[in-house]
């Protein structure tokens, strides 16, 4: 394809696309994101492909490999448009009888259903699965409408066509204020408001800006730039082209986590792919913008998605924040004016240039407007990215769209926005996904991770766990949060052992506020956290830990003590020949009894028992 | 022509050169300003976050290191206020907890106010205040010292190993605050302890208002007033 020379044709060449797909009475979406390819999407793909070439149906079915759908836990996921029908889990083994009698024959094949764990109904159609129905995919729906490595998809659903709208006659300013009023905040994490950033980045004095787009996503369990960046690299780009035409850009950067092959990958292709078609490089689609885009590959800690950091390690010097009492707007990168914004930030530029401002703040709250993508996990039926209007209630997230508890024990808390979230308890699930909602009741929108826990969770026990991942990714530079965040470990694995005294919760708090009000970077700030949302609502935890010595969801190892209930013992043995340390005693056919002494608190006979006679305490 | 802003800090009206940090400003006018991480002419990374400062400003008010942030026409500074004394306070706590066996951190502790250590002692040699690295990269020219590892790993070490590239300047270990051990000599294993032995002394220069500490404590360890005679 010759780069396009012209705004006019862009529309030209969808035509074009468009027309030559006439022929296709069908189009087949097979998910092919990283969560797919683990559970073998790629051999679907070709099992299907020979099946649709052997059935003589290759002219009439057009297959898409797509990015992630967000419903990885059902993966691989095919859906068959137009109908909408969407199977999951499918084998190899399926596609001959797929060909054959839901192509051919319009017949549902009902073993590869998706179930309802709610109602156990199997559902046809994809919009009305419980776990789709209630989300607004403003975002995500871009992933089903291409394939990440076709830019001819992206121009047939309508890409670039913003880019086209801001070269014909936006002037920069004007994009700006469109920007500012939509109302976006950026997506990741600190929910600053987008327009202001780009406001602050144009007025910067200087000739040579860049603008960056940060792909590292750290936070453990979330994968939504990784879905959106791998799924709709194109999209993510005509943001940054948009954002460096606004704020007069010469060169822009993609930080993509190395742990994202996949996504580094694709970034890099449409990035070529974008060049081709000249929207990237000298005079963008004939106009007298020019800018390109490079692929950078991140250092791989946590810290790295920190600006200044991540900026940092773009200069090819060590990933470790520096002090931002200037800010990146104005000395960023090689200390140029720098904007740099979130991948899903970006996403969302395109769709509000095209459909306008009003459009996008129609949806959400006063304060946070549009879509927010969040990854759902933990202990609910079902997992995976889910995208709600902001303000959407997380009691509508945790229980309508995850469906609710998945084994039994009744819902306790959530955690939310990342490793530096906070927990809050189900009494809270009114609150909305808002980013001032959150901040308010001591967790935070962040990233977007939503930890769904139970009731068999311990809360003192989930915050030694995210401050030992903090202090394991904080870069060490700063004395607060190097050594502070360590000492609020040990403390509360004090608390976890039995050693915990009470004074020690004053000194906790005292500490958590030096920590927070005193640390160097984003990192530090945030990472007291876990402990103080845990303290505030779940106190009470907090304080059977310390006084009784007791951890009441029985997860503390050193709290707890293992017994045989000698009513419901029916002395099978099982146990006995279960436990690895020869802790249980007793005789074939009689109650048996566990030797305080050498039990390793493992757990193993709890899980084997068969009887639920085993008890913690 | 060097040009000048004026600014308050603690009240007073302090001017200085455009571009130069608050700390700086404050030291000149004789505001002692607790500081371990900066040292005059190397460059400033705002690792010990003992310098911090409240920033005032829109009925707002920030907390920032004073090392790394730039005068500028206007701004209102608070050295002293009641929240920066205790967080810094908290600080220096920290720090005296992880490496009782410095004069200089044992004396830190004092200056801001630590009567009390409420976490068992560790015994560190380093506290990666990272003044060596920086000398040595910076005025010694060597790029011989550099931090490795992160979080509770970080520590300082070769560069890649290459021990060739030291000049033997010396000035890592004359200016490490831990080569100076507590008037007592080093404290055993188990027996580490705040010494708050100069807290007399401290009393006298307490009272005399926006003074530096014109004291002996730092003896060995220059604040950097001195360093500047
Ligand atoms: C420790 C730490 C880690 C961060 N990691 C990420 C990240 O992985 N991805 C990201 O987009 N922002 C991350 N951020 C936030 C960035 O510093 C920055 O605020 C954000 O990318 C700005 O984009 P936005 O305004 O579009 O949200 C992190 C911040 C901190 C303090
Ligand atoms: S707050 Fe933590 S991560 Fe940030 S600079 Fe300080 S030590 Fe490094
Ligand atoms: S002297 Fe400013 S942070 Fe250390």
């Amino acid at each position: 394809m010759p780069r396009l020379q012209e705004l006019n044709a862009l529309e030209t060449e969808r035509r074009r696309i468009v027309d030559s797909r006439q022929a296709y009475t069908t189009t087949v979406l097979i998910c092919s994101g990283t969560g797919c390819q683990a559970s073998r999407s790629p051999a679907v793909i070709e099992a299907f492909k020979n099946q649709l070439q052997s059935q003589r149906l290759n002219e009439k079915v057009l297959v898409r490999t797509t990015g992630c759908h967000g419903f990885c836990e059902q993966g691989p996921i095919m859906v068959l448009e137009p109908e909408g029908v969407l199977y999951c889990r499918v084998a190899p083994e399926d596609c001959r009888e797929i060909v054959s009698r839901t192509i051919k024959k319009g017949e549902v094949l009902e073993r590869l259903l998706y179930t309802d764990p709610a109602s156990g109904q199997r559902i046809p159609k994809e919009k009305d699965i419980p776990f789709y129905r209630d989300q607004d995919r403003s975002l995500l729906s871009g992933n089903r409408a291409v394939d990440p490595r076709s830019l001819e998809d992206y121009i047939a659903a309508g890409g670039y066509t913003a880019l086209t709208r801001v070269l014909a006659g936006m002037a920069p300013q004007a994009v700006v204020e469109e920007v500012t009023a939509s109302g976006l905040r950026g997506r990741g994490g600190g929910g600053f408001p987008t327009g202001r950033k780009w406001q602050e980045c144009r007025e910067a004095p200087g000739e040579e800006k860049y603008v960056v787009c940060n792909a590292d996503e750290g936070d453990p369990g979330a994968y939504m730039d990784r879905c959106v960046l791998e799924g709709n690299p194109h999209r993510v780009l005509e943001g940054m082209i948009i954002g460096a035409f606004a704020v007069g850009a010469v060169r822009g950067y993609i930080y993509v986590r190395k742990e994202y092959p996949l996504a580094v990958q694709h970034a890099k292709l449409a990035v070529q792919q974008a060049r081709e078609y000249g929207f990237l490089g000298e005079n963008i689609l004939g106009s007298s913008f020019s800018f390109d885009v490079e692929v950078a590959r991140g250092g791989g800690a946590f810290v790295c998605g920190e600006s200044t950091a991540l900026m940092a390690s773009l200069e090819g010097r060590v990933g470790e924040p520096r002090p931002k009492d200037i800010h990146t707007v104005q000395e960023g990168l090689w200390n140029k004016p720098t904007l740099l914004n979130n991948v899903e930030t970006w996403a969302n530029i395109p769709g509000i240039i095209t459909n306008g401002a009003a459009w996008f703040s129609a949806k959400g709250t006063a304060g946070s407007k549009g879509t927010k993508i969040l990854a759902l996990t933990g202990q609910v039926k079902n997992t995976g990215l889910v995208e709600v209007p902001m303000g959407t209630p997380l009691r509508k997230v945790i229980f309508d769209i995850g469906g609710g508890a998945n084994n039994g024990k009744p819902i306790k808390a959530v955690q939310t926005g990342g490793p530096s979230g906070g927990c809050l308890p189900v009494g809270q699930f009114d609150l909305p996904v808002d980013f001032d909602a959150l901040a308010e009741a001591g967790s935070m929108v962040g990233s977007g991770g939503m930890v769904v826990m139970d009731a068999g969770t311990c809360m003192v026990d989930v915050a030694k766990y995210f401050l030992n991942f903090l202090q394991d990714e904080s870069c060490g530079k700063c004395v607060p949060c190097r050594i502070g965040v360590d000492r609020l470990l040990e403390i509360v694995t004090d608390f976890t052992e039995g050693k915990g005294r009470l004074e020690q919760l004053d000194l906790l708090e005292d500490l958590a506020e030096t920590i927070t009000e005193t640390s160097l970077c984003g990192l530090g700030k945030t990472a007291p956290n876990p402990v103080l949302s845990t303290l505030r609502y779940f106190r009470e935890e907090y304080l059977a830990h310390i006084l009784e010595k007791r951890c009441p969801a029985g997860v503390c190892k050193a709290l707890i003590q293992y017994a045989v209930d000698q009513e419901k013992c029916t002395g099978c043995g099982d146990c006995q020949r279960a436990c690895p340390h020869g802790a249980i005693k007793g005789r074939k056919e009689e109650p048996r009894l566990i030797d305080s002494a050498k039990c390793q608190k493992c757990g193993l006979c709890f899980s084997e028992c068969t009887f639920n006679a085993i008890t913690v305490a | 022509m060097v040009q000048y802003v004026t600014l308050r800090i603690d009240g007073s009206i302090v001017k200085a050169a455009k571009g130069s940090s608050v700390l700086d400003a404050a030291i000149q006018y004789g505001i002692c300003i607790p500081h371990l991480c900066h040292m005059p002419l190397l460059e400033d990374i705002g690792a010990c976050r003992l310098c911090i400062v409240e920033q005032v400003g829109n009925g707002k008010s920030k907390i920032t290191t004073s090392c790394t942030l730039r005068v500028q026409e206007g701004m209102v500074i608070q050295a002293h206020s009641e929240k920066v004394r205790r967080l810094r306070r908290n600080i220096a706590e920290l720090l005296v907890a992880q490496a009782p066996n410095s004069r200089a951190i044992q004396d830190m502790a004092v200056r801001c106010g630590v009567k009390e250590v409420r976490y068992p002692f560790r015994n560190a040699d380093c506290v990666l205040c990272g003044r060596c690295v920086r000398y040595c990269r910076g005025l010694a020219g060597a790029q011989s010292l550099g931090f490795v590892g992160r979080g509770k790993d970080r520590h300082v070490a070769h560069a890649l190993e290459l021990r060739d590239l030291c000049k033997h300047c010396g000035f890592c270990t004359a200016n490490c605050p831990m080569s100076i051990t507590p008037c007592a000599g080093p404290m055993a294993k188990g027996e580490e302890h705040l010494c708050g032995g100069c807290e007399a002394q401290l009393q006298i220069t307490q009272g005399m208002e926006d003074q530096c500490v014109w004291c002996e404590l730092g003896k060995g360890f220059d604040c950097s007033r001195h360093l500047g005679q």
